[in-house]
Formats: C-alpha cells, structure tokens, sequence
C-alpha cells in the first residue's frame, strides 16, 4: 500500500470517495419502463464480449496484475 | 414453478412469467426503433409490459459483468492477432528471433431451451511463436550476442564483464579494445517454435425471475501445461431490478511438463527443482539427456461484485476479488543471473597499455531456473460506471482497479471508452494505462558482494542467500498505456461484423510517478493486436422464419422446403455443393475437418521398412534420420454466402490451420550430428504449427435447374494468406512441408456440381480442381495440382434427418519445385516427391435441419471418409481417415 502514500495515490482516492458518494446518495428510482435508454446495446457493460476477452487474454500475460471481479480460469500457461 | 405464479404477482411485477428469451427477441425490436419505447404510452400499451421484461432481460440490465455480455452474440468466431516489436539488443545487435507473435481463434455459442435454461460454450485456440526473453544481465556481460546454433542464448555470458571496487560493471568496447564502464542492462532473448493451446469450456444456467445460477468448467491444454476449471457463479435481483449482486468462486488446477532447451540446460542451474523432485530426466536416443521441469500448481478465485441503475442513463459497478494461488508459480522458461564478484581477492592485471584503470574484478556468474513463493494471495478492487451520453447518443465506459498481492506487486488500471453509433455502424476509441510496482524478488540481475558458494568446486544454488528470485520483465515496475478502436457494422438483424485495433506501450517511465519511478528503458516493448469477428444472432434468424412473417425470406417458409435445403443437405465434407436458392439470401456456417495419418510407412500401394527410407526417402546423395510417426491436421473454414441474384452466389471462404506431427528415429539411421536439432528433443521430436490459411473467394453459377436436378458451377480462387515461411529452432530452419499454412501461391478452384432428388431420395456428384498459378511460392515450392471427383447418395431417415454415402476420388501431383537456401531434408517429409497420390475414400454421414421451432434454418451434417485405396507419391505416413462437421445458418 505504500504506493498509494503519494499525491497520486490522494488524488486517487479522492476521487473515488467523492463519486461512490455520488452514487450512493445520487439513486433515482428508475422504473421499468423508463429503461430505454439503459437497454440498448452500447450501455451493456460489456459491449463487445469476445473482443474483450481477448484483450484481457493479453493484459494476463503481459502484466502482473491478473485475477478479476468477474470469473476467469483456463487463460493457459502466458510462459512467453 | 414459475408457471404457478398468480396472474396477481404478474400483474404485480409485470413481467413475471416472460422468459428471457421471448424477451430477448423483444429486445430485439426495442432495439431497432429505441425512440418507440420513449414516446410510448405506458398505460395503454400492452407491448410495453412485453418491452419492459424484455429491457429487464438485457444484459445491461441484468447487470452481469463480462460473461454476461456474451448473450448479445450468441454465436460468434473471433479471429485475433498480436505482435511485438523487436528487443532492444544494443550494441548494433539486431534479434535473429522474429519477434513474439500470437494467432488466436475463437468460437462462442449460447444455446438457450425453454423453461429458463441456458447452455453456452466456447472453444479457444492460441499459437504462439517467436523471441522471448530468458533473462536479464548487464550489457557488458554478452548475453544479447547472437549464438551459433541459434538454440542457446549466452546466459552466462561470453567472460568478458569486469567489475570494480563500486561494483559497476567495465565492459570490453570492441572497437577500442579497452575496458569501460558501463552499467546498461539488456535482454537475453531466445525463441520458441510454435506451440499450441486449445481450449474448451461450458456453462450451464438457470435463471428465475430474480436470480440467476450458472455452473461453468472446461480445461486447457498445450504441450507444457494443462489445467481444468470448474467454478460456480451467480446473480440476485433486489430493488426492483435496480440492483444486482454477482458472486462467483472458481477453482482452477493446472500441471506444467516443460521442456528444458537441452541446448541451453547445461549452463543453467536445476538443482532446487531437482531436490525437490521436480525434474525429470530421461534418456534420448544416442544418450542424449531429455529434461522436463514439473509442477503443479492451484487457483482459488471468489469475486463478488454489485451493479446499481443509478438513473436512466447511468449504470455502476463495484467488485471485490481475491485469489489464492499455491503450489509452482514460476515460469520453467525463464533463468536469472547470479553475478558474484569477490572484491578480497586480487584484481585482474592490467592489460597492457591501459593505464589509469581502476583495479578490476572478474566476477564468476551463474544462471539458475527462477523461483518464485510457493504462494501468492491477489486481491482486486473495481469500480466501473457506463453513462449515457444524450447529445450524442453515445455511452461511455470508465473504470478503476486496484490490484494489490503478497508478492509485493501493487497495481492500478483506468480505461475509458466511448461507443458511439452511427446507423448501422459503431465506432469505439478508448484508452487505457495500467501502472504496477515490482515484485519484492525481481532483480534484473542478483550480484553478489564475495564468492559464489560452491560445493567442493561445483557452484552451490542452495548456499545462495535467496528464497525467491525471478527476472522476468513483467515483475518489474513499469506503466503501460494502451489506444485502440473498435469498428462494428450490424448487416441485418441478424448479423454483426466487429473488427479492433490496440496499440501498446510498456515503459518503465509509465510508472505512476513519472520517470525513474519504474525500470529502466531497457525493457520497454511495444506490441499491436488486431481482432475480427464474425457474430450472428440465432434468435434474430429465428424470428425471421417464424414470428415475422414479412421478412425477405419468403422462400424458406414456402411449402418445398425440402427443395429449397435439399442442396444443403449434402455430406458435410463437400465444398461448393450448394447455391443459396433466393436472391437476398445470405448463409454462414462453419465446417470443421481433421485428418490424421500414424501407422506403416508407405511407399506407392504397400509397406516400406524404415532401412528403405534410410537408404532411398531422401534422394540419391542423402540418408534420411527420420519419419513421421503421427500427424494430425485440423482446419475451420469459416463460410459466408450470399445470393444478389437467384442465379449467382458469392462465396468468401477464409481457412485457419492447426498442424501437429510427431517424428520418430528411424532404425538403421546413423548417429545424429552434432547440430543436428531434433536429436535434443528426445527419439519423438513434436513440432507444431497453426494460423491463418490459404482464403477462398469465388461465385456459384447456377448453369441448369428442373424438376428433380441441378447442375451449377464454382468459378473462384484461393489467396496466398497462409504462411509459407513456417520455421523451426528459432527461425533458423523451414518446418517440413505439410506444416505450411497455406500453399504460397494463387490457385484456381473450379468445380462443377450435379445435384438430383426424388421423394425420399437424393444424389449427386462433383469434379474439382486445384491449380497452383504460379510455378512456386515466396519459399521456393507450389503444391501439387489437385483434381477431386466424388459422388454420393443420400436418403431421408426422418423429416429432420438425412443419411449419405460417399465415394471420394483425389489425385494430387507432388510438390514442385523445393525450399531456397540451405535446407537439409532429414526425412521424406523434407521431400517434394513425398507429397501427394492417388486415393480413394468412402464417406458416411449425418445430416440434420431444423425445420421449426427456437433453431429453424439451423442445418449441420458430420462425415466420416475411409481410405480404401492409396497409392502415395514417394514414401508417406499411412492415411488414416478424416472427420467433417460442418454448421449453418441461411436466412
């Protein structure tokens, strides 16, 4: 952690506390029906899945900081 | 359970007995005309319920992460390149290597049943190729040098390092001939042959109305490492549907076999993997050592992670990872360099005429197998947000992650993206930088202040104060930044064409915090990746058979459906035998085939002994060492029609290869030479080779049609796409001619094909030909011209289902020409007359249509073809058989 005790790691911080603030206190009731624009295909989280994979395949074997949020598992050897 | 549920609860919640996939299809349509959605009457519309269990249904609002994304394109193959720019060797020293490149293919499907089920899948397959470092040293020590024989990097150096009292490394200037101080550092950079990995994996579902459960598992395998996983994840629905949790927990075993360079394992040290029984050692033929690094190693992974609607353009995700790694976590590829200079004792003397140089030291330098902790705890934090942007109808994606491990390594990555649409088309820059500390063990280089430890006068690595050491690159500290783009085009409803473009950039001066924070430039690379994918939508196509009666596809609802797919329904192992029956048209499918050849040798029609291909399978002046012992190839053909009229079809065909064969000592061969390369890697070498083939494009000429019969005809050609400059040992030799990729030149493919039908039965025949247009390739050789002629019958077992048998006439003349340069066959495979022949093959297949229902237009066949007769060009392994499979989709 020692290397978020600089000003950027501040600043990081920062930042992040003042937009999970937002968002916590910043919830509309969105009905269903009111989902239209959350629905179409470029909101997804993920809009382009296989492409993404494949960058992330990538990001695996060339960086350090593997592992995810989500699930993995079988990404093979990366020895090169 | 779902169907008890009260018409008040539906009422209540609106959508509570919509399965996903009518809602999916719904989606469909909301998406098509999204403005429709805004402006309708909530009160009165009794779609807009529909609509609204269909927006729920999104995968955008199922607020799944990555996974999840995967039901917008429920089959898709995805081919992907990536390449590296070269190592900075210094000293004018440019890599013999090609540098590191990679192919990959990929293919996903999710098949969705009724009653809220849902099957996915995907198959992966990589191949990867080129320089990669084995470790790093200072720049004076010589490890960057080229070496002879092109296997074995000076690990160790070249003994012309010098040190003094500071410890900072003199080097020998070549041009001066005096020493130096130098204190640069530099890659030592070997390379692989191609290897492969394949993977498969699943993933089983269920959803409810507020939850969702999968149960997912597959393995990966390559020659050095393979692994199994297997994993549970799932989904809760709370705050009408305005929150969701994710949770997961996977677990992953894998098992590494690596093969020791045997060139190279001489100079490297082994002994802790040995004292631990993690060496294998066996003997090669002629005595040579055969030495594998083993281990086992297992992943615990357990995420969680939590989705908000914060408004109507706003979506926030948040997760928590942590992963326990255990057991053999290094890389059996890569050495360190254990540099000990004992300043005690006397300096080296003066070279002559160098006055004023410091007293200077040489120092005496190891090379060990790095190692890392037997442990590695890894936790991740994220926080991602997609927001709409209305002035552009765009979205943007942003996130953070923190990644933190007990190895020392802390890491922080931001990306943003922007997908903006525009009509059919979307366009998507985006950005990315990623920043992470070293690794507490990673060193360059370990110099040592006194002498190394020995053990009687033999170096002793367990004496050597360090309980991990590594100096693979991407243990350092360092920052990347990343640029790329994302085109997509839907074609239809039901067709989608994606294709991205990232460039990379690893610099140690990327670190947060500027220059100096990260390494040296020593060790900065750059690479590019482009990908393309070829998506269609089942459920789309579906509804364009069914539900949507007014779709452009009239003729395949007509009442003739058998004559309308009669043509595709043909054995699954022949090209070209179908025309798409209506303008408009369009078909996409994939076909697969293996064949494999192990057994006898043989030469013409019969048996050979292994004396006579010593004696004659290489020519009159050389004596062939080896033969093939097993040979598989594979190859997915991607195909894509579509008709602009009734009476022409274009057809693009791109192919992707996978070759693997085993070689085997022949007996009565003589002893290997020393530079000979397969003698090191055991009596069974492997090689391996995979990536894009040869790419048909063509057109489908209906010549005559009546009742009961067809003939058409096939004008097109293919594309030198494939690689003809598949080598070996680090570039420095051709692979044997059957591992090419492709043929290297243009070649003509004419065919022309009778198709027959009455009642219950159907027949046909087809002549081919394959004509090299040139008269060799950019390596020197063409294929041989191939002429094929078959014929087949089939009958109708069911509605759904056709039988087929097959006679397969093939005559191939042999390679001409031959490999430029100084290539030297060391068995019939290195030989042109060894290629081709004349054979005959029985084929029996399966062919089945779905003809309603969720899959309607689906058709997929399988074949199997039996060599019933050979006469083989020179001296060829046995043939064995092949498998077709093939699928498609017309609408």
């Amino acid at each position: 952690m020692d290397r978020l005790n600089n000003r950027g790691g501040y600043v990081v911080r920062g930042l992040l506390i003042l937009l999970l603030a937002t968002v916590v206190s910043g919830c509309e009731s969105v009905k269903p029906w009111q989902r239209g624009t959350l629905a179409k295909s470029h909101m997804a989280p993920q809009p382009f899945g296989a492409q993404a994979e494949f960058r992330e395949h990538i990001y695996g074997s060339r960086e350090s900081a593997g592992g995810s949020t989500a699930s993995t598992g079988g990404g093979g050897c990366g020895c090169y | 359970m779902l169907n008890l549920i009260s018409d008040a609860l539906r009422a209540r919640f609106g959508f509570a007995q919509e399965s996903s996939y009518a809602s999916y299809r719904l989606l469909r349509r909301l998406r098509a005309k999204p403005q429709a959605l805004m402006t309708q009457n909530r009160v009165d519309s009794g779609a807009l319920v529909k609509l609204t269990a269909a927006a729920l249904a999104l995968p955008g609002l199922s607020l799944a992460p990555r996974a999840e994304a995967l039901i917008d394109d429920p089959v898709s193959l995805q081919y992907g390149y990536y390449k590296q720019t070269p190592w900075q060797l210094l000293g004018g020293i440019k890599s013999q290597y090609s540098p590191l490149t990679v192919e990959n293919i990929e293919g996903n499907g999710i098949l969705t049943f009724p009653d809220h089920w849902k099957f996915s899948f995907g198959y992966v397959q990589d191949t990867w190729s080129g320089a990669t470092p084995v470790t790093s040293a200072p720049y004076a020590l010589g490890g960057n040098n080229p070496t002879l024989a092109g296997a074995s990097p000076l690990v160790r150096g070249n003994g012309t390092i010098l040190y003094d009292k500071k410890l900072t490394p003199w080097l020998l200037d070549p041009n001066t001939a005096t020493y130096v101080p130098d204190a640069r550092l530099v890659q030592t950079v070997a390379s692989a042959s191609p290897e492969i990995r394949n993977s498969g994996s699943f993933r089983l579902g269920r959803e409810w109305e507020d939850m969702a459960f999968n149960v997912a598992g597959g393995v990966s395998q390559e020659p050095d490492y393979s692994s199994a996983f297997g994993g549970v994840n799932g989904l809760i629905n709370f705050n009408d549907k305005q929150t969701a949790l994710n949770y997961g927990v996977d677990y992953t075993n894998s098992s590494v076999y690596a093969l020791i360079n045997p060139s190279y394992s001489p100079y490297i040290d082994k002994s802790y993997y040995a004292s631990r029984g993690q060496l294998q050692v066996e003997t090669g033929p002629n005595g040579t050592k055969v030495e594998h690094l083993t281990g086992i190693r297992q992943d615990w992974n357990f995420h969680l992670n939590l989705s908000q609607v914060v408004n109507r353009g706003l979506l926030v995700q948040t997760g928590i990872g942590f992963v326990r790694s255990q057991g053999y976590l290094a890389n059996p590829y890569k050495a360190v360099d254990m540099v000990f200079v004992n300043t005690k004792e006397d300096p080296v003397p003066q070279p002559d005429g160098e006055a004023g140089l410091p007293p200077l030291w040489a120092p005496s330098v190891q090379a060990a197998v790095e190692r890392r902790p037997d442990f590695r705890d890894q936790g991740i934090w994220d926080l991602r947000f997609v927001q709409y942007v209305d002035d552009f109808d765009a979205a943007v994606h942003g996130g953070y992650r923190f990644f933190i491990d007990s190895w020392g390594i802390s890491a922080h990555t931001f990306d943003v993206d922007w997908v903006q649409p525009i009509e059919e088309w979307s366009v998507t820059p985006r950005f990315r930088y990623y920043s992470q500390s070293g690794a507490g063990f990673y060193q360059p280089y370990f110099l040592f202040s006194g002498s190394e430890p020995t053990v009687g006068d033999r170096f002793n690595l367990a004496g050597v104060p360090l309980t991990a050491y590594s100096s693979d690159w991407r243990l350092a500290a360092y920052g990347s930044v990343s640029a790329g783009v994302t085109v997509a085009r839907s074609v239809g409803k039901a067709m989608a064409f994606e294709a991205g473009f990232e460039w990379y950039r690893h610099a140690g001066d990327l670190r947060m915090g500027g220059a100096g924070a990260g390494q040296g430039s020593w060790s900065n690379v750059d690479y590019y990746q482009f990908n393309a994918a070829l998506k269609v939508d089942l459920a789309a196509i579906s509804k364009g058979h069914g539900d949507v009666p007014e779709g452009a596809h009239a003729g395949h609802s007509g009442h003739d459906h058998r004559q309308q797919h009669i043509g595709m329904d043909g054995p699954a192992g022949i090209l070209f035998n179908h025309m798409l029956a209506n303008a408009g048209d369009t078909m996409v499918g994939v076909r697969y085939n293996y064949g494999f050849q192990s057994g006898d040798m043989m030469h013409g029609t019969s048996k050979v002994s292994d004396l006579q291909i010593v004696n004659q399978g290489c020519g009159p002046l050389l004596k062939c060492r080896y033969t093939p012992k097993d040979m598989d190839m594979s190859m997915v053909m991607l195909d894509i029609m579509y008709a602009p009229t009734d009476w022409m079809t274009l057809m693009l065909m791109p192919q992707f290869m996978s070759m693997d064969m085993h070689l085997r000592t022949l007996e009565g061969a003589s002893p290997p030479s020393p530079d000979d390369i397969h003698a090191l890697h055991g009596a069974n070498p492997f090689h391996a080779s995979s990536g894009v083939g040869d790419i048909f494009v063509g057109s489908l000429f209906k010549l005559y049609e009546a009742p009961g019969h067809k003939i058409h005809m096939t004008a097109g050609f293919t594309a030198p796409t494939g690689s003809v400059n598949q080598r070996v040992n680090g570039n420095s030799e051709f692979e044997h001619y059957g591992m090419q990729l492709g043929t290297g030149t243009w070649n003509a493919w004419p065919s022309l094909t009778y198709n027959g039908y009455a009642g219950d039965w159907n027949w046909g025949g087809q002549i081919s030909g394959n004509v090299p247009l040139e008269t060799h390739n950019d390596s020197g050789f063409a294929s041989g011209t191939m002429f094929q002629s078959t014929a087949w019958g089939g009958y109708q077992l069911q509605d759904w289902l056709q039988g087929s048998v097959r006679a397969l006439f093939t005559s191939q003349a042999q390679i001409s020409g031959q490999y430029y340069g100084n290539f030297v066959p060391t068995g019939p495979m290195d030989m042109p007359q060894s290629y081709g022949g004349n054979f005959l093959d029985i084929g029996i297949g399966l062919n089945g249509h779905v003809k309603s229902g969720d899959f309607e237009g689906n058709h997929f066949g399988i074949e199997w073809l039996q060599p019933a007769y050979n006469d083989y060009n020179g001296y060829q392994l046995e043939r064995k058989g092949s498998l077709w499979a093939s699928w498609g989709i017309s609408f």
